[in-house]
């Protein structure tokens, strides 16, 4: 003790820096200790949280396996069902528990296919699962609606429906993708009525996504898209012309070529590639007659289209624009003229000499 | 004497080798399961079974390593059925290469794999 009050007598003693140094040293000894026991608390406490989540999953494992072997003959649910059932039931009361038995449930269901699969879906419905996942859809925190929306999907559960479709112009762009993906999952193309309501953008990846979803059905029958090509929601519009294009909608010929006077840029852009898949020829005459209002963009993309479509009616329109001040106008120009007139083509190099002009008639001849 | 014909599974995910295990067990085959390649080439060194069934991808040792040990190390011709997730389509080329007879993509029916397993080994 007396050693310790000689030691602070003499730090008094000390230059004001010093003492600072002494002070700082020991506040961080101080940090140190405390941060070693809080580590070791932590690390105790998560090793015996996994052991416990260890234990809790192969009792539920073991459960689950129990549970599909054990379905009466008249494929009724048995006695020995019933009592996991009220089992997982009650353990899926506490948060903790509820998570290993959700998780215990989607590990196998990923895995497998077929009637267990369904016995699976079943099960989740059987414990009232559903209801947990539901709640969360009216939480305030937008990840947790994620996660139950998420769920929903992985086991089937159609009948939330309504509240899922709630959340389709939600704030948050990840809810927005999980309500999609949801509907679309498990309605098919009936799921897609959620673009009526959508006032939110859609992205390229959520299209992405979605249209791989509807892939992946056996019925390939689309629904009337009249109603999303004419939607205000521009990022509708542009997916409804990838439906048109993928899934050639030949029927929407007089909505589509409504949609070149669209307003927004973006849609007719996104429109003049759906035309030439299409083949829809009436497009020429209307892109034609106002070719020099329309945007680089555009002008360029319709004599992509004529690439496609283009005849000797087109001629005409084609020979305004082989010296056009824009090089990949008067190249297109030039490929058209090729296609829909060869011996005009051939002759050109002797009507303009100059040296690049004749270089890209050479370079279209040789190509 | 245990005259019930010898299993190998190996499967990383404990609760399908749980229900594989199970369902092999009921229809009278003694099931070994291991839940990574490494313990997989252990049992099949010290059991001799008539039948491996491996997932591809697996810690430590993957199922292509299960097949090149039990093809080329141990020259056994031990019929394998493999497992593989979607988009795995390469992989499982590279699973027939090496030597595989048969293979399955997840999610499959618990049911048609028995069916394939009587198939090869009756």
């Amino acid at each position: 003790m007396n050693k310790f009050l000689y030691f602070i007598d003499s730090l008094k003693e000390e230059p004001l820096l010093i003492q600072i140094v002494w002070l700082l040293s020991f506040v961080l000894f101080v940090i140190i200790i405390i941060s070693i026991i809080y580590l070791k608390f932590l690390r105790t406490h998560l090793r015996l949280n996994d052991k416990i989540a260890e234990k809790y999953k192969n009792e539920y494992e073991a459960n689950l396996i129990t549970y599909l072997y054990s379905e009466n003959e008249e494929g009724l649910i048995s006695s020995e069902q019933q009592s996991i059932i009220k089992q997982l039931k009650n353990g899926a009361i506490n948060k903790f528990k509820r998570e290993i038995i959700i998780s215990t449930l989607l590990k196998l269901l990923n895995e497998i296919s077929g009637e267990m699969a369904d016995s699976i879906q079943n099960l989740y419905y059987q414990t009232a699962l559903n209801n947990y996942a539901v709640a969360k859809l009216k939480s305030g925190n937008w990840y947790f609606i994620t996660e139950g929306i998420r769920e929903l999907k992985l086991f089937r559960v159609k009948d939330a429906h309504k509240d899922v479709e709630k959340h389709v112009n939600h704030s948050k762009s990840e809810v927005r993708k999980e309500v999609q993906l949801y509907l679309v999952n498990l309605f098919s193309f009936k799921g897609l009525n959620f673009l009526n309501d959508l006032k939110t953008p859609l992205s390229e990846w959520d299209q992405i996504q979605l249209l791989e979803e509807l892939q992946k059905f056996d019925d390939q029958e689309i629904p009337d898209i009249t109603l999303w090509l004419k939607s205000e929601n521009d990022y509708v519009v542009i997916f409804a012309l990838k439906l048109a294009k993928i899934y050639n909608q030949f029927g929407m010929k007089e909505i589509l070529l409504e949609l070149l006077n669209h307003e927004s840029e973006r849609v007719r852009l996104e429109l003049i590639p759906v035309l030439n898949h299409l083949y829809i020829v009436e497009a020429k005459e209307v892109l034609k007659s106002n070719f020099s209002e329309r945007s680089r963009e555009e002008q360029i993309e319709f004599l992509k289209l004529l690439e496609n479509l283009g005849d000797e009616n087109d001629e005409h329109f084609i020979l305004q624009h082989i010296y056009n001040n824009d090089f990949e106008i008067r190249l297109s120009a030039l490929k058209i003229l090729k296609n829909i007139n060869l011996s005009k083509f051939e002759n050109l190099e002797l009507t303009k000499p100059e040296a690049e002009f004749v270089e890209m008639v050479k370079f279209i001849k040789n190509n | 004497m245990n005259d019930k014909k010898k299993i190998v599974l190996a499967e990383d995910n404990s609760t399908l080798s749980l229900l594989l295990k199970f369902k092999l067990t009921k229809e009278g085959y003694d099931v070994f399961v291991a839940e990574d390649g490494k313990k997989a080439i252990e049992f099949i060194e010290e059991h001799n079974p008539v039948l491996i069934l491996t997932d591809i991808m697996m810690p430590f040792v993957s199922g292509l390593e299960v097949i090149s040990h039990v093809r080329n190390k141990l020259n056994l011709q031990t019929p394998i059925i493999v497992f593989s997730a979607a988009g795995q389509e390469e992989m499982v080329l590279k699973a027939f290469n090496l030597g595989a007879n048969d293979f399955m993509a997840k999610p499959f029916s618990p049911n048609e794999l028995v069916i394939r397993v009587k198939r090869l080994i009756g």
